[in-house]
């Protein structure tokens, strides 16, 4: 298989006039549904699905990939912006980029994101262009035993997370880990804590939580302080001619932790089922590990945005290896993606590609395509964004409240939800008011029923017997794997510091 | 989906009112039947499910045939109401008890909410128009495996036990598997996923043995190798699984299968009805509708009326026993 020719000729189908043009609208409906707090690219994605209907395949796939795309990149916005991660691949971008938007940076972080973001899903691309076959190997050998161990990977990097206010922290994961239970019971069909009522048969969705806990409370805390009285009612001072452009000090930064992200995104979304969630937050993590300076991390470091985002979009890429290799969507988007295959009655598998070069390649050819579209699409609209800080907090608080709960709403139609993201913005405003961390209670409330269920799903295959995790490959090359980034990266790092350094991070 | 414009509208009033004015002078009975469905009514389609998911495709494929041959003369409107497996579209259906132009389709989870959720509705509450296909589950293991065939398999189950993986516990995934094992004689572990990709992905790393799905989800992987199929629990064996054996072909047929049907409102009108009845008649024997069976793998399996209601309660029962004796509901 020539994979060049193959490239060209998707190219050759995706660059014609009407391709471009829903190329170009894709992404702009993606950018603005992913901006909506609630919206990430999986509701995006379901919601304009049915625009596609009646389309040519190929426009079709370079359409939803497109939003696919858009999400991903608009989804950050209001983490930097307002503090509320649109979905959850964005909670980690939180936890820099809004100490970057407080400390009046916030032009240069939205375009480093989109930087981040553009690097990321092409690097993605590449690889998938390269070397998809050897990574579908990757994407099919991992079972229950593997995503457990993921998901206490995941949970490790919750102690980064919590930091000095361990206690705080600790009750917050438990907080995390208790709403994780709602839901019915994976193993034996029956309900915990769901009342009866059928809309929490599915468990407590973590998208009303997290936009409860960090958008409305961090909302409620900035009344609380009476920002809204103080100075211009802004949440920063914000001169936009000077402050605009990121740095070369920006860039120069954190070139190294593009190119380390770009690889471990990827290869964390080429597992079915990981993807973009655990990708950011193993990002983080590592690039705090990795950093001479991790004390300044969750203040505005460049290098805690930058790692985030470039992994999610890079994971985002390798989700489309399942898809397209094996027909196993990887996330909740690739699942759109593969009901719009069926739908055009094709029948995704290995064979897929060889079927239908067209579609796979038109396919590759406009993530190209997209993730071009979207930097420029971003630097063009990063200004107009960014005014929205300069809205007075008094105008801007309820705009906010009145666009989350729609957004919340809108995503599963469920008033339970809404009273949930509106409970959470209570608690977590009280949890910023005394140091606990939101950002644990989300975490743990994402990974404690995927570590549940796996967990679960192992013991019944192995018979009780723990020694799976040992006997099957893909687990010891992840226990492999955590061990050096748990154990052996602090250690190198400690040991690479020049005695002044090791003071700085001691006091 | 709307064609109406502002002039049609006016027009199609002035009729309205004609037909009102005339009606007293025409013999009462015979309009009655005429009357169904009109023109100036819109159909309110729920779709219990987000876009592109079963449901929703088979809904709109019914509604793609009713405009492309004119089956309906007014506007259809079909809307995806989705939220609490099912529970807050058909509880919108629900709602509008003696109504004639609510309609909805139905599918696993109409049978399974109920059962674990307090619902206000039960299947049978629905006035039944058609069951028009089952989703039926084929049994699979790795493409590398050593067990060849059915009969190889229910040996090696019988020798020790196997684990089988499927989506969902209070589902028909876990229901064909566990009866089927009760007629073959073996024992197994049911392991639980939340998804068809999970269990897939689990198979293809070889921690599971074997596992249930839907033909139609991994026919990709069947077809390059991947995975092989071991027998089916539908009556008949679609054209892409060629050479599978069905349950019923080797003496263990179970007879549970997931309905996709269509249903109007509690308590709709009689004529209304009968209407939907004649013209799924219709629907059934379009080329459009054969494609979607085949490209679904779904088994074309009709029932009209009341048979249909009579269909539901069996098949909710048949559920409600097996999963009241492993605990899985109270």
């Amino acid at each position: 298989m020539d994979i060049f020719s193959d490239l060209m000729m998707g190219l050759s189908l995706a660059i014609t006039p009407i391709n471009l043009l829903y190329l170009l609208a894709g992404a702009m409906l993606g950018m603005i549904v992913g901006v909506i707090p609630g919206f990430g690219p999986s509701a995006g994605l379901a919601i304009l699905l049915p625009v596609t209907f009646g389309m040519d395949p190929v426009g079709a796939i370079m359409m939803l990939a497109a939003i696919y795309y858009g999400a991903m990149y608009g989804g950050t916005i209001t983490s930097i912006l307002l503090n509320t991660p649109g979905e959850s691949a964005t909670v980690a971008s939180t936890f820099d980029g809004f100490p970057l938007a407080k400390n009046g940076r916030a032009g240069p972080a939205l375009v480093m994101q989109a930087v981040a973001s553009f690097v990321g899903g092409t690097a993605g691309v590449i690889m998938i262009t390269l070397m998809a076959p050897m990574f579908a190997q990757v994407s099919r050998s991992f079972g229950p035993p593997e995503y457990f161990l993921l998901a206490v990977m995941g949970m490790l990097t919750l102690i980064v997370m919590i930091g000095q206010q361990w206690k705080l922290g600790i009750i917050s994961a438990m907080i995390g880990f208790a709403l994780g239970t709602v839901g019915v019971d994976l193993e034996t069909g029956q309900g915990r804590y769901t009342f009866g009522s059928a809309e929490l048969i599915g468990g407590i969705y973590f998208i009303p939580i997290a936009i409860g806990l960090f958008g409305l409370g961090e909302l409620f805390y900035a009344f609380h302080q009476g920002t809204h009285k103080t100075g211009t009612g802004g949440i920063v001072e914000y001169d936009k001619e000077e402050r605009f452009w990121p740095t070369k000090h920006d860039f120069m930064s954190t070139r190294m932790t593009m190119a380390r992200n770009s690889v471990l995104g990827f290869i964390v979304g080429v597992i079915p089922g990981a993807g973009a969630t655990i990708a950011s937050l193993m990002a983080y993590s590592t690039e705090r590990s990795l950093s001479k300076h991790p004390e300044r991390f969750g203040k505005g470091e460049m290098a805690g945005l930058v790692a985030p985002e470039t992994a999610n979009n890079a994971a985002s890429s390798g989700a489309m290896i399942p898809l397209l290799t094996l027909g196993i969507p990887g996330s909740a988007s690739t699942a759109v993606l593969l009901a719009a295959f069926l739908m055009w009655g094709l029948r995704p598998g290995p064979l897929f590609m060889e079927q239908n070069p067209e579609l796979a390649w038109g396919l590759i050819a406009s993530m190209y395509l997209g993730n071009m579209v979207l930097l420029i699409i971003s630097i063009f609209a990063i200004p107009l964004f960014v005014q929205m800080i300069k809205v007075p907090y008094r105008i801007l608080g309820p705009c906010v409240i009145v666009i989350c709960t729609l957004g919340t709403f809108s995503v599963h139609a469920s008033f339970i939800e809404t009273y949930l993201m509106f409970a959470a913005g209570i608690v977590g405003f009280f949890m910023r008011l005394y140091g606990f961390s939101p950002a644990a209670l989300v975490l743990a409330l994402v990974l404690g029923p995927l570590a549940e269920e796996a967990l679960r799903q192992t013991l019944t295959i192995s018979r009780g017997s723990f020694s799976i995790f040992i006997e099957r490959q893909a687990s010891l090359w992840i226990i492999g794997v955590t061990l050096l980034l748990v154990v052996g990266l602090p250690l190198l790092n400690r040991f690479g510091k020049s005695a002044g350094d090791a003071e700085n991070v001691g006091s | 989906m709307t064609h109406t414009t502002k002039t049609q509208i006016s027009w199609l009033k002035v009729g309205a009112m004609a037909a009102l004015l005339a009606a007293p002078l025409a013999v009462a009975t015979p309009a009655v039947a005429q009357q169904y469905p009109s023109a100036d009514e819109t159909l309110d389609w729920t779709i219990a499910f987000g876009p592109g998911g079963g449901n929703d495709i088979m809904a709109r494929t019914i509604i793609e045939i009713l405009t492309k041959y004119d089956m309906y003369p007014g506007d259809i409107s079909p809307e995806n109401r989705a939220g609490g497996s099912g529970a807050v579209g058909w509880g919108y259906l629900f709602a509008q008890s003696g109504d004639s132009y609510g309609i909805s389709t139905t599918s696993g989870s109409f049978v399974t909410t109920p059962l674990q959720a307090d619902t206000p509705w039960q299947p049978e509450d629905f006035t039944p128009v058609a069951l028009l296909a089952t989703d039926d589950l084929v049994l699979v293991v790795n493409g590398s495996s050593e067990i060849q065939d059915i009969e190889e398999f229910i040996a090696a189950a019988q020798a020790s036990p196997m684990n089988i993986g499927g989506t969902g516990t209070v589902n028909v995934d876990f229901i064909v598997p566990t009866l089927f094992a009760q007629k073959a004689g073996f024992e197994f572990d049911y392991v639980s996923f939340n998804s068809m990709a999970d269990q897939t992905t689990a198979l293809l790393s070889d921690a599971l043995d074997a596992m249930v799905g839907n033909p139609g989800e991994i026919l990709g992987l069947i077809e390059s190798g991947e995975l092989r199929p071991l027998v089916f629990s539908g009556q008949n064996t679609p054209a892409a699984l060629e050479g599978v054996p069905t349950m019923g072909d080797i003496g263990f047929d179970i007879g549970v299968s997931m309905p996709r049907g269509l249903i109007l409102a509690p308590d709709a009108p009689a004529e209304a009805q009968d209407w939907w009845i004649e013209t799924m008649k219709k629907v059934v024997e379009t080329p459009e509708w054969a494609e979607y069976i085949a490209t679904n793998t779904l088994t074309p399996t009709v029932i009209y009326g009341e048979d249909f209601r009579t269909f539901l309660g069996n098949t909710k029962n048949g559920f409600e026993v097996v999963l009241r004796e492993v605990g899985a509901i109270d």
